[in-house]
């Protein structure tokens, strides 16, 4: 028998009008020792799934039918103060994001220790003994003398260990873990994500791994479940779901990711978004955006069909009745083709630096020292190419951006657009250069003033610069709505009216009204579900091509700059460590940061994902205002030499257009900087 | 936490520097002045002279604020010649009984607002929660004098259940000997501060109550009980923490009022008293008292702040 087995649980959150069935009758089974992924895009019902585990739903809640039965024990049917002897004893839980998941008033032993206390009995100092016992396994650093720091003392990586030995620290049979690495950097995810694997061997423990990112899910679980709007659709061994989809849900989200290999052309996307969930569909509530719906799948419901441990809900099930979709690829040789920019140069940053002053005390602001963001950064951006910039939180890519499109004025150096000095222009001067550098923003909620109208924010940028008649710009607001697949009528809206994905269009057409020449587009899809950003990122392909537009994609997540990007810098702590095409840094690469950080990111192929050498990068970002002398990445590379700490190692090529800065490149350079080379 | 100390002592004392000053002008910009109060409104001009240089007062405004400090920080704040007395020895006399009013109020109103904001924030949108909110609105919008003279009416009038009147008495001892004249004075500035307190309180206890640690909190099995008064309270007390400094000078001044309307022997009543017989060295001498009061009182906001969250401690 199972240790967790969940049948036909049905959860609804009560609302003024109606109710919103979150989840519409899941069955779900984990054995011990387990790993099983659930998978799915937001509001899914995959985070209340596990909520009805711990039966933790909020205030407006409630199950609704089912069972939940961890060892032949009934969840559902327990009172209250029953329940609270299996939370945090049997079953454990970790949270998205380590910042505000913890007491801040609290020290984290006493945190660690609460539980403890409560579930074994034992006395308080005996319950921090405890607290530092699953420190001293979680990974914590001298556990002794972190037992009394607050949380904010700590780094997110660290606090998510704390989480994690809080959530260990009664040994519980079940452990679920709810997008546990979202909220972390891709080097940290991989420290994290081998350490929940190593502890649920060593205290073999099941794991119920929540998370929207199938590259996680690839490497880590035994069995995946695939949600969709509420529903089960697909439950298979999890090299099963990626090898053998048999539904169309699963298969359109695989075909939504880029491929690492850059072999991908044009991504699949869904049309449409999931279905509101306060009145779902009557029949395949997938079949208003599948390709294969018929009227059957309207109207009818389909059953989970199972097979051989492989289980799926649909009436045309693809590799069975239907045949793959096609997605637009290219070969390998096609992808491995070495780029060669043949634009000419639009913008070149020359020695750029940028550092900002900070400061202690409220009135009388004390220099306490200089945060060094960019540092000494140059690279020519060529007419028409797409150059993507990846590297962690903290890297300077952001900056680097907001000083491409001037909003940010370097420390030193010089940024030519054009020809012309952006930072030797005037103000005024300046200013009627802008309308040709655009940015693209993150957060589409964010980035639009919910005030305005559509029509009112597409068409301000136009009034600003007195471009055209009234009925001009009305005009040209049109036409700018239809080229990123608005209907007109989007005028007279607000923001608040559209979803996330068509906010972000609407940013887009925004940036387009003026004609620019550059785009900067910074985590241009980051928050964006899977099946939505592949419709923006074929969007942003399609509009450079019709408008010959030069971008710079800013973004943590290597597969969409991999997809849009010709040639791609890596930054680590305010240096550009390499840049080169995709190949290069891909398949190719010479500094050891870009080689830990392309393996730290999860792949969506299970085969590759069990496979490939970790090269997990220890500790964490050292602080920009002390960077680390010589070569930044050092304390955390396993090539340093006494060389690395006394000389910054100069910019070396290795072939074509393929540059790095490192001492000891994984790879031969054809030509090397000035430094003399030490094997 | 020294150096926080330190830094917020030194803040206090350019604080209070600049009350002193404001205090010092706005005496002397007022009509009159302290001769013609004294000697009376058909004083000669000769006789004024002869008072103002009897006293020091002929002297340029700025000798005099620095003379009148200079006293100050030896701990003399003058002499009112209304009342042929040392501003002093009527401090002495009236502040502790202000200090019951005012002291026992604010203990009072923090005790029953706390724990009914905690219960209105986790049964919200019930009907205790709306009957506490429809309460607390009513006495947030009616003016404290007001509020005395209804509990007047009601409690020592209509029914000839408590005094309508504050005991008298020369000292605190004389007071405290009748402690039921005290009840309704209290009531009043306590109802009038127990409406902001609680509804700050219920909004800080939501707010609490929603962040994800608590979430972590029920995850790790915990009774509510150990939630709410573990987790939840330290969090949603820092604030209240400011909250209660920041009312520090309202709730004096809703004593000021309160204790004229229960004809309060405090320091209050004394201050009313001498705005109305010009009595200004009173009066600077009750203003710079109530401005050291206010920024201790904040002072010690500041400092439970520290102590309640350690993220102001570590900074």
């Amino acid at each position: 028998m199972s240790l967790l087995e969940i049948k036909d649980l049905k959860t609804n959150i009560r609302l003024r009008k109606g109710e919103v069935k979150a989840v519409g009758g899941i069955s779900l089974s984990i054995n011990a020792g387990e790993t099983v992924g659930l998978v799915g895009e937001s509001g899914c019902g995959k985070t209340m799934t596990g909520m009805s585990i711990m039966r933790l739903l909020p205030s407006s809640g409630y199950i609704a039918g089912g069972s939940i039965t961890l060892d032949g024990e009934d969840l559902v049917k327990l009172t209250e103060p029953q329940m609270r002897k299996v939370r945090g004893n049997d079953i454990g839980m970790i949270f998205q994001d380590p910042m505000t998941s913890l007491n801040p008033c609290l020290t984290i032993g006493t945190q660690i220790a609460e539980s403890v206390v409560l579930h074994k009995g034992v006395s308080k100092a005996d319950g921090l003994k405890r607290a530092m016992e699953v420190l001293d396994l979680v990974g914590m650093p001298k556990p002794s003398e972190r037992i009394g720091d607050f949380p904010h003392q700590l780094s997110g990586g660290l606090r998510q260990r704390v989480m994690i030995a809080m959530a260990l620290a009664c040994e519980p049979k079940l452990l679920i873990a709810d997008e546990p690495t979202t909220a972390l950097d891709v080097t940290i995810q991989a420290q994290i994500l081998e350490l929940l694997d190593t502890l649920k061997n060593q205290l073999r423990m099941a794991m119920l791994l929540i998370t929207h990112d199938m590259g996680v899910i690839a490497g880590r679980a035994d069995r995946v479940t695939v949600m969709y709007a509420g529903k089960v659709v697909e439950s298979a061994p999890t090299d099963k779901i990626f090898s053998a989809t048999n539904h169309p849900y699963t298969e359109a989200l695989l075909a939504s990711i880029p491929k690492i290999d850059g072999t991908t052309k044009r991504l699949y996307s869904i049309p449409g978004i999931p279905p509101d969930l306060s009145n779902p569909p009557e029949g395949c509530r997938f079949a208003a955006r599948c390709r294969l719906a018929d009227d059957h799948c309207v109207t009818t419901s389909p059953e989970l069909n199972s097979y051989d441990g492989h289980s799926y809900a649909c009436f045309h099930p693809i590799g069975i009745e239907t045949e793959h979709v096609k997605v637009e690829t290219r070969t390998l040789e096609e992808a491995e083709a070495p780029y060669v920019p043949t634009g000419r140069p639009i913008m070149v940053l020359d020695h750029v630096s940028k550092e900002f002053t900070i400061t202690k005390g409220a009135i009388l602001q004390r220099k306490a020292g200089t945060l060094k963001a960019v540092s000494d950064l140059s690279l020519t951006i060529y007419e028409g190419e797409t150059l993507g910039i990846v590297g962690e939180s903290g890297c300077g890519k952001s900056t680097t951006g907001s000083m491409m499109v001037a909003l940010e004025k370097p420390t030193s150096g010089t940024i030519e657009f054009n020809g012309e000095n952006l930072f030797g222009l005037k103000e005024s001067e300046l200013r009627t250069r802008r309308s040709n550098l655009q940015l693209m923003f993150q957060d589409p909620y964010a980035s639009l003033d919910p005030r305005m109208r559509v029509g009112s924010i597409i068409r301000e940028p136009l009034e600003i610069n007195k471009i055209g008649t009234r009925s001009e710009r009305d005009a040209k607001v049109v036409s700018l709505l239809g080229e990123v697949g608005l209907s007109p009528k989007a005028v007279e809206r607000y923001p608040h009216e559209f979803s996330g994905g068509q906010r972000q269009r609407i940013g887009l057409a925004r940036a387009l009204a003026l004609n620019p020449k550059l785009i900067v587009a910074d985590e241009p899809v980051s928050a964006l579900d899977v099946s939505i950003r592949s419709q923006v990122l074929n969007l942003m392909k399609d509009l450079q091509s019709t408008h010959g537009l030069t971008y710079v994609v800013i973004s943590h997540d290597l597969s969409v700059v991999r997809f849009l990007a010709d040639r791609i810098g890596v930054m680590y702590l305010g240096k550009l460590v390499e840049i080169g095409n995709g190949y290069d840094i891909y398949e190719n690469p010479a500094h050891p940061y870009t080689a830990a950080l392309l393996s730290a990111v999860p792949v969506p192929e299970p085969e590759l994902e069990r496979t490939k050498n970790r090269r997990v990068i220890k500790g964490e970002l050292p602080s920009a205002i002390n960077p680390p002398s010589g070569c930044r990445f050092r304390t955390r590379c396993d090539r340093m030499q006494p060389i690395c700490s006394d000389e910054e190692p100069p910019m070396s090529n290795f072939g074509g257009i393929h540059e790095a800065a490192c001492h000891f490149p994984l790879v031969t350079p054809v030509t090397i900087g000035q430094a003399p080379l030490l094997v | 936490m020294i150096a926080f100390l330190v830094r917020r002592i030194g803040q206090s004392i350019v604080v209070l520097i600049g009350v002193s000053i404001i205090a010092f002008i706005l005496e002397h910009l007022l009509p009159g002045g302290p001769a013609k109060a004294i000697i009376g409104p058909r004083a000669t001009p000769i006789q004024i002279a002869a008072f103002n240089h009897q006293n020091g007062l002929d002297k340029p405004v700025v000798v005099q604020y620095f003379v009148y400090m200079w006293h100050l920080l030896q701990g003399n704040l003058g002499r009112s010649y209304k009342l042929n007395q040392t501003v002093n020895s009527i401090l002495i006399r009236t502040v502790p009984e202000s200090i019951l009013l005012v002291g026992s109020a604010l203990v009072f109103s923090l005790i029953i607002a706390i724990p009914i904001g905690i219960y209105q924030a986790v049964k919200r949108n019930g009907i205790f929660d709306y009957t506490a909110t429809s309460i607390s609105f009513l006495l947030y919008s009616m003016p404290s004098f007001w509020l005395g003279i209804i509990l007047i009416l009601f409690l020592a009038v209509n029914v000839h259940f408590l005094p309508a009147e504050a005991p008298q008495g020369a000292n605190l001892g004389a007071i405290l000997a009748h402690p039921s004249g005290l009840v309704l004075p209290i009531l009043t500035l306590t109802l009038v501060s127990y409406a902001s307190f609680s509804r700050y309180m219920r909004s800080s206890a939501i707010e609490a109550l929603a962040q994800d640690w608590i979430r972590t909190a029920k995850a790790k099995g915990l009774s509510q009980r150990t939630i709410l008064f573990k987790h939840m309270l330290r969090n949603a007390l820092i604030p209240i923490a400011t909250l209660v400094g920041l009312s520090l000078p309202s709730l004096i001044t809703a004593g000021v009022i309160t204790e004229s309307v229960f004809n309060f022997p405090g320091t209050g009543f004394v201050f009313i008293n001498a705005a109305n017989t010009e009595d200004y060295s009173l009066l600077l001498g009750i203003i710079i008292f109530v401005g050291v009061l206010t920024v201790v009182g904040n002072l010690i906001a500041d400092i439970a702040y520290a102590v309640l969250d350690p993220r102001v401690r570590y900074r």
